[in-house]
């Protein structure tokens, strides 16, 4: 089963234009424990997908609203020449296909 | 009596205070404020309403440039619509980052619109300005003095970086916000503000307990973005000594455990503590609780004061002339080579524009359908059909700029490669001219922390009677 098909949202935004923050979240608590617990969202593999090393990035379990928190360095600062989005907002594409 | 004595007064004396009521009217003003649900929060008698204006969600270039994200039009209708119902309810009417980006010119356009507004409308009130423009002198004092720090990983600032950019601000958070409301005022508009500083700050003189201000603060700044499903609609916040309660004024929007504490996840890079100039907000404790089906009542937030007050810096300086070209293309063979084809045009064009000088501007292909969006493109991944391409070009001058992207074009359009078969031309252009000038460009070259001795001497305020 692929991350895409048991998340009810896989969102990215930048969080200030030098972060981007990555939010996965469940629709039930079933579905976030099984992933949470699973392991499968953690700092190397994330670091992998993003092309960052593991110690830039930083997984957040945050249980009250079913969701794990991904938080990484922006390539370029929001909107600094070279820049593809801006706002951060379509950069969550490759967690769709995580593998749990 | 102002709208802020008068709503203050009725918390004065012994005895256990009213909750207090705060309106979270739009969480960026000047994309339109749905009127029934903000009728509906007026309805309820809100002690406060309040408004976020700006963010640096929209990147560089209207801090640069000293221009509104928003529509001047739709400006005017939503700040009419707030002030109209500030004055009809007589209670306060707080607006931070004003103008998108809340420095100067930003501040002062807003302000050009309310005072139109306050004369067609015949409206009177006591106006608290405050300024988030942080003078350049200041800044290099504070380089100098080793109390400029970087933030999220921010290359060390420089005094070049300082002389270049074209505006400098500031967030202001709640002592400058309640300086201005403690000046007897009827309306607040502030420059770069922290959204927290617009909701916690009345609440907070008046002593209601800080970590569950500005919680409640941090989620009503975004209207009911808090609720499912999410929108722009007002949300009520009712605030007592233990907790607050949270109820979007449009009925299909339900504030839930859930979809409150998820809040917490949005554009924040840590759900659990929120930092602002005067101090942190510690969440680790905060519990969310149904009320009913469309209301949450949220309690536990901790605030923990700062021993020092540091404020966030942000800068944009002007990087050159932006132009544009528009094209699309269809052809499996040129899709297949697209990379390599646009290097060697970018050779082409250098070689022919700049003859035997050194490259004075910077080219960016994006090629939507393969990699516009993301930087590399996964392997194995089926080519696209069709193409779109973006060449950009940053150059020194506006004319400069243009040529490069014209001459672009060009080439590119009848660039020969090995295979070609569509040899009348490579491009599909939507329209003609396809090449945009698109103006000056910018980039963020501050986002940094500064110590502030003195709060209030950065963030001075100024009261007009309109």
């Amino acid at each position: 089963m692929r991350l895409q098909d048991i998340a009810q949202v896989i969102r990215s935004k930048n969080a200030g234009p030098r972060k981007l923050t990555l939010d996965v979240m469940f629709a039930d608590d079933a579905d976030y424990r099984r992933v949470a617990s699973s392991g499968a969202l953690n700092a190397s593999r994330i670091a992998t997908l993003y092309g960052l090393e593991a110690q830039d990035v930083a997984v957040i379990e945050y249980p009250l609203g079913r969701a794990i928190k991904i938080t990484m360095p922006r390539r370029l600062t929001s909107g600094d020449p070279g820049d593809r989005d801006v706002y951060g907002a379509q950069q969550h594409t490759p967690l769709l296909g995580i593998e749990l | 009596m102002s709208a802020v004595a008068r709503v203050r007064a009725q918390f004065e004396g012994a005895g256990r205070r009213r909750s207090i009521r705060l309106l979270g009217a739009s969480g960026q003003l000047g994309y339109g404020i749905p009127t029934p649900a903000f009728e509906a929060g007026l309805a309820r008698e809100p002690d406060l309403i309040g408004c976020d204006m700006g963010s640096t969600d929209i990147g560089p270039s209207y801090l640069g440039r000293g221009e509104m994200a928003t529509a001047p039009d739709a400006t005017r209708r939503d700040l009419r619509k707030v002030l109209l119902g500030a004055r009809r309810k007589n209670i306060p009417l707080v607006i931070g980052s004003a103008g998108s980006a809340g420095a100067a010119p930003h501040l002062d356009a807003t302000l050009a619109i309310v005072r139109e507004i306050a004369r067609a409308e015949g409206l009177h009130f006591r106006l608290g300005v405050l300024r988030a423009d942080i003078p350049k002198p200041v800044l290099h004092a504070a380089l100098r003095a080793g109390e400029v720090r970087s933030f999220d990983a921010s290359p060390p600032l420089t005094e070049e970086d300082i002389d270049a950019a074209s505006n400098i601000v500031a967030q202001m958070g709640t002592s400058a916000m309640q300086r201005a409301l403690a000046a007897d005022v009827d309306v607040v508009i502030a420059g770069r503000a922290c959204d927290t500083a617009i909701f916690a700050s009345l609440p907070g003189m008046i002593g209601f307990p800080m970590g569950l201000a500005v919680h409640m603060a941090k989620i009503i700044e975004c209207a009911s973005l808090c609720c499912v499903p999410g929108g722009r609609d007002s949300i009520l916040a009712t605030l007592d000594e233990d907790g607050f309660e949270l109820e979007s004024m449009a009925p299909q929007r339900r504030a839930t455990p859930v979809s409150v504490a998820a809040h917490s996840l949005y554009e924040q890079g840590d759900p659990y503590t929120v930092s602002e100039p005067e101090g942190r907000l510690d969440l680790r404790e905060a519990r969310y609780e149904a009320i009913d089906d469309r209301r949450t009542r949220v309690t536990g937030a901790r605030w923990q004061e700062a021993s020092e007050n540091w404020v966030k810096l942000e800068g944009a300086r002007l990087v050159g002339e932006r132009a544009v070209l528009l094209a699309g293309a269809a052809d499996p063979r040129f899709i297949a080579r697209a990379e390599t084809i646009l290097a060697e045009v970018a050779e082409v064009v250098r070689e022919l524009v700049c003859e035997n000088t050194p490259q004075d501007y910077s080219l960016f292909w994006r090629v939507y359908g393969a990699n516009g969006v993301r930087a590399s493109v996964p392997p194995g991944e089926a080519p696209p059909n069709e193409v779109f391409i973006l060449g950009e070009c940053i150059a020194p001058t506006r004319a400069r700029a243009a040529e490069v992207v014209r001459t672009m074009k060009q080439y590119l359009l009848h660039h020969g490669y090995p295979g070609r078969q569509s040899t009348a031309g490579n491009l599909a252009f939507p329209f003609t001219p396809p090449e945009v000038s698109i103006g000056p460009a910018y980039r963020f070259n501050i986002y940094h922390l500064m110590r502030a001795h003195d709060l209030d001497a950065l963030f001075p305020l100024e009261v007009e009677m309109l």
